[in-house]
């Protein structure tokens, strides 16, 4: 209650400023008062118990004649009487419980994302060594199914065998899937191994 | 297939890792402790009554001091870092709104046995105005109850109250009025 009062205090200074206006809506323009230079009065009197029972006569007699003032007891003392018993119902953890909490959290949210490149590392070397996989297998088809036949028809010594192996794509593709089952590995221990 | 055991070099890294983000908290455990046991109770307090649910107000205040802490902010004063965790605690109770979660409801007050308070009031009035009070607020938008609720229960000025939900202090003069005055005839139209 006490804090509250003194939270209350800087919005005297607000209130102080005049009284602003605003046009009602529809037919006839009425200037409606949106606050009262009195409503940090009327929060104080609610805030330290002395509405309505012993509040000042002048006070009492103000707010009885001003729509702003009685629109804020209505809100103020339905509100603040709901907080008083909200306040006592709250029902939360410890600070040392939080504090815990948030510190195991804090790690293992690092710990994840420390992690997460090798994860993206990891799927990408499989995806990539599928690619190859499957773009060798379809070009070097013809020269392996020749190979095979020229194999199977015992000709063993066969022009058609050796212009196969020969060929410049064969070759190239064949280099590149060598290179990279030596290098995949390694490039994969080091993205792994330090970031 | 790519999996393999960890060494003692990673586990050193990721120690070093973990112990560099508890580090980059906003606050240490003293500073936090004695921070948290001032707000906690306010700040659980309004995410009750903007969200009118218990449950999801115990989820959110620990996401919303989570949050602060993680918060990479230099902060000026108490009353600034207080604002800024009330933002974040608004911010998630718009988010789960969005999410179809926290759907304002009438809370049941949890004490509503016949009796007298300590001070002689009447527990049963005092629990038929405070469900009064949920029906007039579920009535509202959830900008004007975070209003209401920032200005009569935690009294905070306009510029508070700006700083708090986002908006600016020009607008926040207005605002309060219509809320207010929107509470006041729900509260009114109930009696």
């Amino acid at each position: 209650m006490i804090a509250r009062l003194k939270r209350l205090r800087p919005r005297r200074a607000e209130m102080s400023r005049g009284v602003s206006q605003v046009r009602a809506g529809g037919g006839a323009p009425a200037p409606v008062n949106i606050e009262c230079p009195r409503e940090s009065d009327v929060l104080d009197a609610l805030a330290s118990a002395r509405w309505p029972n012993r509040v000042e006569r002048e006070l009492a007699d103000h707010v009885a004649s001003c729509a702003v003032c009685q629109d804020v007891i209505t809100v103020a003392s339905a509100i603040q009487t709901d907080h008083d018993w909200t306040w006592r119902e709250a029902n939360v953890p410890s600070s040392g419980q939080m504090w815990w909490r948030a510190e195991m959290r804090a790690r293992q949210e690092a710990i994840r994302d420390a992690s997460r490149p090798v994860t993206v590392a990891q799927g990408m070397a499989v995806l990539f060594a599928l690619v190859v996989v499957v773009v060798g297998g379809w070009f070097t088809w013809p020269s392996i199914h020749g190979l095979f036949s020229a194999l199977s028809s015992g000709d063993a010594q066969s022009t058609t065998a050796s212009t196969a192996f020969a060929s410049p794509l064969f070759m190239s593709i064949a280099l590149a899937m060598g290179a990279f089952l030596v290098l995949a590995p390694i490039a994969i221990y080091f993205v792994m191994s330090e970031k | 297939m790519f999996s393999r055991e960890l060494t003692v070099s990673d586990l050193e890294r990721l120690d070093r890792i973990a112990t560099a983000a508890v580090e980059a908290l906003q606050m240490d455990e003293d500073t936090f402790r004695a921070f948290y046991d001032r707000t906690a109770r306010q700040v659980w307090a309004y995410l009750a009554r903007i969200t009118g649910d218990r449950s999801l107000a115990d989820d959110l205040l620990q996401e919303s001091y989570y949050r602060f802490l993680r918060a990479e902010r230099a902060f000026t004063s108490e009353s600034h870092r207080r604002n800024y965790l009330f933002r974040i605690a608004t911010n998630l109770a718009h988010d789960s709104h969005r999410r179809g979660r926290g759907v304002i409801n009438v809370p049941v007050p949890e004490e509503n046995e016949a009796g007298a308070l300590a001070d002689g009031r009447d527990l049963a009035a005092e629990t038929a105005r405070r469900t009064d009070l949920a029906r007039a607020m579920a009535t509202l938008k959830p900008r004007e109850r975070e209003m209401l609720w920032l200005a009569y229960a935690q009294g905070s000025s306009h510029e508070e109250i700006a700083d708090s939900l986002g908006l600016r202090k020009s607008s926040i003069k207005i605002l309060l009025f219509r809320a207010r005055r929107r509470l006041a005839a729900a509260l009114g139209g109930q009696r």
